[in-house]
């Protein structure tokens, strides 16, 4: 499961247009490290833990 | 940076003869009025497809150099411009996704890690792809500062590249030294 789905697991009512050039910028550095949150403003949501993104199940 | 040894004038003006090391750097009252010689420029494409997750803004690995003149192009492991001439800089990148049902695609370019200019954010199709560029000026110290290319899309899952020649190239080059 991608870190995008764990969060929309978490968040469902987050829209495609809170990411991108949203509040939430999901990043990649193509270093081998793989996704991780880079900027999280959304208004209401609070950003997830590494807790809660590892407790949901792939 | 080269030494002015020897100045001929001539009748059109004078000529100028570095010593040979690096770029000849011509200042007036301490301000740079031009830079000549192997001043910084490149050009890179991506021809082998790369994998970008969905809403995942991932860097663009443009492995294949067209030119790097003053060598300032990683293309193995970074995948970024780090010239060593300060000074204003054309940058420019585009990227062709594959082709997909649904979502858009987005790309910008990165200053020092983080974004610096937001590119078009155009709707990808099945028929063409999704295909999106960004330029700008941008200004480089000579040392420390870097740029580089990301790029987004929201298929609904991975989606790759249109490999052919000239799909996705990240280029470069000095305008204005300082």
């Amino acid at each position: 499961m991608t870190l995008y789905e764990k969060i929309k697991t978490i968040y469902p009512e987050l829209t495609d247009g809170d990411f991108g050039f949203g509040s939430i910028r999901l990043q990649n550095d193509s270093d081998g490290k793989g996704d991780y949150i880079a900027l999280w403003n959304h208004p209401t949501l609070a950003q997830p833990t590494q807790e809660q993104l590892d407790g949901i199940s792939s | 940076m080269a030494l002015i040894n020897t100045t001929t004038t001539g009748v059109l003006g004078s000529t100028f003869f570095g010593d040979g090391t690096g770029p000849l750097t011509v200042q007036q009252n301490g301000v740079t009025l031009g830079v000549y010689g192997n001043i910084p420029a490149f050009s890179a494409n991506r021809v082998t497809t790369q994998s970008f997750s969905n809403s995942t803004f991932t860097k663009v690995q443009y492995d294949v150099k067209r030119f790097d003149t003053n060598s300032n192009y990683d293309s193995t492991t970074n995948y970024r411009f780090t010239p060593t001439v300060a000074g204003y800089y054309q940058i420019n990148g585009n990227v062709s996704f594959a082709g997909a049902s649904a979502g858009y695609v987005q790309v910008a370019i990165y200053k020092n890690g983080g974004q610096h200019i937001s590119g078009s954010a155009v709707p990808n199709n099945t028929s063409v792809g999704g295909m999106a560029t960004a330029s700008s000026v941008i200004y480089l110290n000579g040392t420390t500062d870097y740029v580089e290319f990301y790029a987004w899309q929201n298929s609904g899952g991975a989606l790759g590249l249109q490999t052919a020649a000239g799909n996705n190239t990240f280029s470069g080059a000095l305008m204005k030294a300082e």
